[in-house]
């Protein structure tokens, strides 16, 4: 963080205080305690092991930093495919309280490689939707038979 | 281990009023948009949202004005899908209903 503004701008984030170990100056960070990461996935098992499959962005440390985890997946997978490559769990199951089985979850955004583009007519009517005061509308027409 | 499978309605009703939430994903890739829309269907407010880069699903709950406050280093769609419109309506103006906390 040296250099930053963002230590002077931020003091209820940033605080420059002397290292116990030697004295030396440090910057240290204020952590947030998510109550929950909330993520979508493409692979869970029914006890909240998941796989992530691409890019995880940010996702397995929401997951540490948070006091327990939402997934939505794509799919529900059998346990077997977490011991066939379990370096391959972004989250394990300690870490999670409920899994959702929601196909389409990320919609109308992008989940590689289930859906690899924008679904744009959907995007467009949640963008009018916000603008015209319409999101219950919106969230009607995009949840139906998945609640 | 045990069986943690519910239905979209019952992981939303986890969520109480004024929890902060790290809601994964990025702009619009593999955000979690359909569990953030049944929230919209939850009498739940005062949310604070956190991640590096919030996205659609992010949006949502500033869309409905259920989220009060965003921790964040960057907050928008990305490309084509441009600026995020909820986190906007909800943040700008004469008499913004949440406040950005960037570079938090």
């Amino acid at each position: 963080m040296w250099g930053s503004d963002l230590v002077a701008k931020r003091p209820e984030f940033f605080q420059v205080v002397k290292s116990p170990f030697d004295g030396t100056e440090v910057v240290c960070v204020k952590a947030l305690v998510p109550d929950y990461a909330i993520i979508h996935v493409q692979e869970a098992d029914i006890y909240g092991n998941c796989r992530i499959l691409g890019p995880s962005y940010q996702d397995a440390l929401m997951a540490r930093a948070a006091k327990k985890t939402i997934v939505t997946t794509e799919r529900i997978v059998g346990t077997y495919r977490m011991k066939e490559e379990p370096k391959l769990t972004a989250v394990p199951h300690f870490l999670v309280e409920a899994v959702v089985e929601l196909p389409g979850g990320a919609k109308p955004g992008i989940c590689y490689p289930e859906y690899q583009a924008v679904e744009w007519p959907k995007h467009k009517a949640y963008q009018k939707a916000v603008k015209e005061g319409q999101v219950p509308q919106y969230a009607d027409s995009m949840l139906e038979g998945r609640l | 281990m045990y069986d943690k499978t519910m239905s979209l309605s019952q992981a939303a009703d986890l969520i109480k009023d004024g929890m902060l939430l790290a809601i994964g994903g990025n702009g619009m890739h593999r955000t979690p948009s359909i569990f953030s829309l049944a929230l919209t269907k939850k009498p739940v407010k005062e949310l604070k949202v956190c991640g590096a880069a919030p996205g659609l699903a992010s949006d949502i709950l500033f869309a409905s004005f259920q989220a009060d406050t965003a921790y964040f280093g960057f907050f928008g769609l990305e490309n084509e899908a441009g600026l995020a419109p909820g986190m906007r309506k909800s943040m700008e103006g004469d008499n913004p209903k949440a406040k950005a906390i960037e570079g938090s």
